[in-house]
């Protein structure tokens, strides 16, 4: 009689929590699902449609991506951003490393903060901000860069406008954005080493060089593995600098998968199309994941 | 701690070299201020053109552009985000990690799986919702897709390090199962939530192609957009374009003063999100 009591409220207790529990995630569960899981399967579901948003989108199954197949500009737009993703991340990487590198190593004053915290800086400013400042740096009519090449006698560049230079001045803005961001997690990072591990190898005569590449550089693997997938990812979907830099010009010179999808979609309408770019988008950013997990894998 | 060679040649280069590129992340900053407070149709600026105290520019945005309203908007928008975030990532975060759920796993991992979907995907039928809703130019539009997985993420695992034992103890002493996630759980999280906060602060002031994409009336526009038709309507007239992003940059750097720390984790965390 007692027992079964006893089993009855504890039975009642765990229900009792697990409704708790339900009315801590429900309400955030419905946000969610509404606002970030269903547009997934609406943009799914668009990518087989022809839809302008004007009338209802009518089935067509694959067409939308046979046609992305034959899109010259879509081509194109793949082509730079893999070469934008080929500039930024490597670049961003390197000049973080070093920086924090050296920072954690031989500047760990108060000196070495400061420089820290105004590395850091860029990543306050917003996109928009950060174009039209470099916007004016990069004039081609005495443009900050221009007067000071033009010390050294070089002719003024007109470096947004040139297709040859464009996207490299695309790409540059983003590495002076990020590289204070990656900074601080190298940073961390190499705080982390044990600094017994540090003393040893200087006991045993490693020279800084040395310590380095057989020290820092093994042990920070998995943080150089996540900032080179965060920086691939990031670069894959380059929007907001390129639409305020130079608006995906001149021509299709700067023009990246990003910025396409929104072209597509918001302002030609053409909502299913849009959506079968970014599907595939989600696709290579998919495959970047599962690469990133199987090293993670390999790790433990 | 590394005494023997911080003062040879290689500890001076580097140090110089370190020097420089902090000086490379803020010239162009320091520029768009110079700027700011100049008046000169061209670029060709002296010392001379410019004028601390001639605040022409910031009047001319705020007075002819109306610039408070994409101010006031972006206000908004960031405190009602970060109520919001904080709001939604606690509540769900300790309901997954301190409540008995059946099937509580699966529905944890699909919330962490949209962190990896681009926003662009999310974005497209986001909008096609919002139109069909009625909700474009809103501040609900605005504020939505700043709520994600990172959030609960986060919060989960610093829930996860408060004692089970504690929150017994207090449902011994008779506290609410409210009171028990008010005055318990979340006063020992506090941390995450400054953390949180942070993120979704610089995330939210300095979001762009949302708002671009659900604000198509100026008086919603925050102030992002409100830059950017400014810079596209002022292509050569550099003085206000360089005011307003300098009253863009100014509110998270004097916050940044403040909170150097909370700033660096915040942000450092949030990008994890990937």
């Amino acid at each position: 009689m007692n027992g079964e009591k006893r089993t009855r409220t504890r039975l009642t207790r765990r229900h009792r929590q697990e409704l708790y529990g339900w009315a801590y995630i429900l309400p955030g569960m419905v946000v969610l699902t509404v606002f970030c899981i269903l547009p997934i399967f609406m943009t799914l579901y668009y990518s087989f449609t022809d839809y302008n948003l004007a009338q209802a989108p009518e089935f067509i199954a694959f067409s939308n991506y046979v046609k992305v197949f034959t899109n010259t500009q879509l081509r194109k737009a793949l082509v730079n951003t893999v070469i934008y993703v080929i500039i930024t991340v490597p670049l961003q990487t390197i000049v973080s490393l070093l920086a924090a590198s050296f920072l954690a190593n031989f500047l760990n004053s108060r000196y070495g903060k400061f420089l820290r915290g105004v590395i850091f800086i860029p990543i306050l400013v917003s996109y928009v901000a950060a174009a039209a400042v470099w916007r004016i740096i990069y004039n081609s009519k005495g443009g900050i860069l221009n007067q000071i090449i033009g010390v050294f006698g070089l002719d003024s560049v007109n470096w947004l406008g040139d297709a040859g230079t464009a996207l490299i001045c695309v790409a540059v803005v983003a590495v002076w954005k990020s590289a204070g961001y990656f900074m601080v997690i190298f940073y961390a990072g190499i705080m982390n080493i044990s600094v017994e591990v540090k003393e040893a190898a200087i006991i045993d005569g490693a020279t800084p060089r040395q310590r380095f590449w057989y020290i820092t550089v093994p042990i920070l693997k998995p943080i150089t593995y996540m900032v080179v997938t965060l920086g691939v990812i990031w670069s894959f979907q380059a929007f907001d600098l390129v639409y305020k830099l130079t608006g995906g010009g001149p021509g299709f010179a700067t023009t990246t998968i990003a910025y396409v999808i929104y072209s597509y979609a918001f302002q030609d309408r053409r909502i299913g199309y849009a959506c079968a770019i970014a599907i595939l988008l989600l696709l290579v950013i998919l495959a970047i994941h599962l690469v990133e997990q199987q090293f993670f894998k390999e790790e433990d | 701690m590394v005494k023997s060679d911080t003062r040879t040649l290689r500890f001076w280069i580097g140090t110089v070299l370190v020097t420089l590129f902090a000086v490379l992340c803020v010239a162009p900053l320091i520029y768009m201020v110079l700027v700011s407070f100049t008046d000169s149709p061209t670029l060709y600026i002296s010392w001379s053109d410019i004028d601390f105290t001639d605040f022409s520019n910031y009047v001319y945005l705020f007075v002819s552009r109306d610039f408070a309203r994409p101010l006031l908007n972006s206000v908004i928008v960031v405190v009602l985000g970060c109520i919001l975030v904080n709001l939604v990532s606690c509540t769900m975060a300790y309901g997954f990690e301190k409540k008995p759920i059946r099937g509580k796993g699966l529905l944890f991992n699909i919330v962490l799986a949209t962190m990896m979907i681009p926003t662009q995907v999310v974005f497209i039928s986001l909008f096609v919702m919002m139109r069909q809703l009625d909700l474009m130019n809103t501040y609900i539009a605005l504020v939505i897709p700043l709520i994600g997985a990172f959030g609960v993420f986060l919060m989960r695992q610093f829930i996860h390090g408060v004692p089970d034992e504690l929150m017994e103890a207090a449902e011994i002493d008779g506290c609410s199962e409210l009171g028990i996630f008010l005055r318990i759980v979340l006063p020992m999280v506090k941390p995450a939530v400054i953390t949180l906060t942070v993120f979704t602060f610089n995330s939210a002031w300095n979001s762009f192609m949302w708002p671009l994409i659900c604000t198509t009336k100026s008086e919603m526009y925050p102030l992002t957009v409100a830059m950017s038709t400014l810079t596209s309507y002022f292509e050569t007239n550099y003085g206000p374009t360089m005011a307003a992003a300098t009253v863009s940059f100014s509110v998270p750097f004097i916050l940044y003063c403040f909170l150097q720390k909370e700033f660096v984790e915040g942000i450092a965390l949030g990008g994890l999100k990937g």
